[in-house]
């Protein structure tokens, strides 16, 4: 069973599904299981670790995956591009900040260019540079992301980039974790989907055993956008990006108390990093999205990819009827 | 595209006007939706009591299809006299830009729902909507024994668990996107923004009755993805506003027509409560003092004559500018051919994923 749109006769991949390049989770073993089930994996560029990169291009070795990186991190050290084109990424994805520095190195070295949007002047700022695939991240997923709805930013979107950029091709993210969100996507006027925390829960995933079992018993109520993991990390996130985790602990302590949390992290800081080492779901950042309520299993990120097609077509057939 | 909440209901499509209280709440707009084929709900929640009954007869003078009345469940208030004095401040200088006498303080906050409700009870519309909460049982028992299908409003999972062992007939999904009051009840407003995309299907695995996808839809592919994630009707608000039947001033048209639309943010600056509208001038200076800010209904009724002022002046900056997240998605046509033209493109949306 393939479900055949733009995105994947562009991408020459067999479903319409990207999995999102999750800093620290999304190595080369989720990637390369999302490809070789069909859909296109994305490596975590993250902050830029060049040999963690390195190792996870080694990891998904014989998969034609891409990768994806934060965009105002990367200005920072943009040999961390340089080194990953060597790879032979399939597709580089730019996501929080003004991709045009970056453009013209990616064109050259013959991967896609994905840049992935949180609200309407980002998508002008694709259409720009003229990006290959763009992402239309909903409010809804999990991690850095910003405020717009999936229902309302996909068509609108969709609408832009019909009139002023009609070589490109839209995606949407967040929120989508099952074939029931992936037909929504199509219907709403994407050619695919990005999905972060589906994958998140995957067996392939890096995420600490205790996490997983916090997502299974999560709906998704217990989550909520908030700047204090960036705090406690000391990551200087632009204004107007927040973190989607689940609400626990830490950022009931701390969410709205930002300042304090700034004066003490000194202390605060290393308790994050060691309770996320830890594993533990109560006193560090555990990063998913509100589609956290429609996740029962963690499943071998082939069988997510399966699943979720074979849903969605099942959905259309019953509509269609 | 009718399904088992169409016949129930017994509408033709699947499409709901999003029961919108204050300004566009006109008879004509519902009376409108419900004669094309979709479900005209009006919120009433402002009106008087013998206004609510006028509402329904307009209605049902106008079309013998289906309709829905919606009203705000009571919420316990506090009229918080530090915090009326410092509100009253804010809207003293906004009068003052508007040339009209100082603000009084009103008589009365909210209409009686005692009242309004008995008036549902007597006229026994088709459909009743509850947002802010859940009817008692008593209510419930009343407006079930009039054949009246209830229909309320959750913001989260947990709501449309609450809702749903009460005993309504079908549960609205309303998302963050949504324009205009929030309808979360059970937990803080900021615990409760999730998006329509996740909030529909967790909502559609937790309960066994029917639901409507609120929040973010004002075209046919919004209404095409709602069924997709399980819904089996959307609620269209904002999408309607511009329809000639709903009748908004020329300032609040405007401000839906501008490119201020893509900029809509939560505010209790006009209400006391939580809703999505355009960022203007008002919202803008009041953002920093939230705690100022009287409970809802207090300042709701306190900043009444300064908005009705502001729309007879055509003064948007002192208007409550309710859209949601999809506003730049709304047309100016007639309620009948923004249903149709809704109904046509979730179709093709549809056909075009298959």
């Amino acid at each position: 069973m393939t479900l055949t749109t733009a995105l994947t006769r562009r991408l020459g991949i067999r479903h319409p599904i990207i999995s999102a390049p999750m800093h620290v989770v999304g190595g080369g073993a989720l990637a390369a299981a999302v490809s070789a089930a069909g859909g296109l994996g994305l490596i975590g560029g993250g902050y830029g670790d060049s040999s963690w990169l390195d190792s996870q291009f080694d990891i998904a070795a014989g998969q034609r995956v891409g990768v994806g990186f934060i965009t105002w991190s990367l200005r920072k050290s943009p040999p961390l591009l340089t080194g990953v084109l060597r790879r032979k990424p399939a597709a580089v994805m730019l996501s929080f900040g003004d991709p045009r520095p970056f453009v013209d190195e990616i064109r050259a070295a013959g991967a896609l260019l994905i840049c992935q949007c949180q609200n309407i002047d980002h998508v002008w700022d694709a259409i720009d540079v003229r990006a290959d695939v763009i992402v239309a991240q909903n409010a809804e997923a999990g991690g850095h992301g910003a405020l717009r709805g999936a229902l309302s930013f996909v068509p609108e979107a969709a609408d832009l980039i019909a009139s002023h950029a009609p070589q490109a091709i839209l995606v949407a993210a967040g929120g989508i974790a099952d074939g029931r969100g992936l037909a929504a996507a199509l219907t709403l006027g994407a050619e695919g989907v990005l999905v972060g925390t589906r994958f998140w829960a995957s067996s392939e995933a890096l995420v600490h055993r205790r996490h997983h079992e916090a997502i299974l018993e999560a709906t998704g109520d217990e989550t909520i956008r908030t700047t204090v993991v960036d705090i406690a990390r000391q990551i200087p996130w632009p204004r107007g990006f927040t973190a989607r985790v689940r609400r626990n602990a830490f950022t009931q302590r701390w969410h709205g108390r930002e300042a304090l949390l700034e004066q003490n992290v000194a202390v605060e800081g290393p308790r994050y990093r060691r309770a996320f080492a830890e594993g533990d779901p109560d006193n560090t950042g555990v990063w998913f999205g509100e589609a956290a309520g429609i996740i029962g299993t963690i499943s071998p990120a082939a069988a997510i990819v399966e699943t979720m097609v074979q849903q969605a077509d099942a959905i259309f057939r019953r509509i269609a009827s | 595209m009718s399904n088992a909440l169409c016949r129930r209901l017994g509408i033709e499509h699947p499409v709901l006007l999003a029961p919108m209280a204050g300004e566009a709440a006109k008879p004509a707009l519902a009376a409108a939706v419900s004669g094309a084929g979709g479900l005209g709900m009006l919120g009433c929640g402002y009106m008087t009591p013998q206004a609510v009954r006028d509402t329904i007869r307009a209605i049902r003078a106008t079309t013998d299809r289906p309709f829905g009345i919606n009203l705000f469940t009571p919420l316990d208030w506090t009229a918080d006299p530090e915090k009326m004095v410092a509100y009253r401040a804010q809207l003293a200088a906004a009068h003052a830009d508007l040339g009209i006498p100082e603000p009084d303080i009103p008589n009365k906050y909210e209409e009686s729902y005692a009242e309004q409700l008995a008036v549902i009870l007597d006229e026994a519309p088709p459909v009743f909507g509850c947002t802010f909460g859940i009817p008692g049982p008593d209510e419930m028992a009343a407006l079930k024994a009039r054949g009246i299908l209830v229909v309320g409003t959750a913001t989260t999972v947990a709501e449309a668990v609450a809702l749903e062992a009460a005993g309504v007939d079908a549960v609205a999904a309303q998302g963050a996107e949504a324009g205009g009051h929030r309808g979360s009840f059970l937990v803080p407003f900021d615990a409760a923004l999730i998006g329509t995309m996740a909030l529909v299907p967790q909502i559609v695995s937790a309960v066994s009755v029917p639901v409507i996808a609120a929040g973010g839809i004002a075209d046919g592919r919004g209404v095409a993805a709602a069924l997709c994630l399980g819904a089996q009707a959307a609620a269209i608000g904002t999408g309607f506003l511009l329809a000639d039947e709903a009748g908004l001033n020329m300032a609040y048209r405007g401000a839906l027509q501008g490119g201020g639309v893509h900029d809509t943010v939560l505010t209790r600056a006009f209400s006391g409560r939580p809703a999505r509208g355009i960022r203007n001038a008002f919202l803008e200076r009041l953002a920093g003092s939230d705690a100022e800010i009287p409970d809802y209904p207090v300042a709701n009724a306190m900043s009444r004559t300064m908005r009705a002022a502001a729309a007879k002046a055509g003064r948007a900056e002192y208007l409550s500018l309710w859209a949601g997240q999809a506003g730049a998605l709304a047309r100016a046509e007639p309620a009948a051919a923004i249903l149709h033209r809704v109904m046509a493109e979730a179709r093709q949306a549809l056909v075009q994923a298959l």
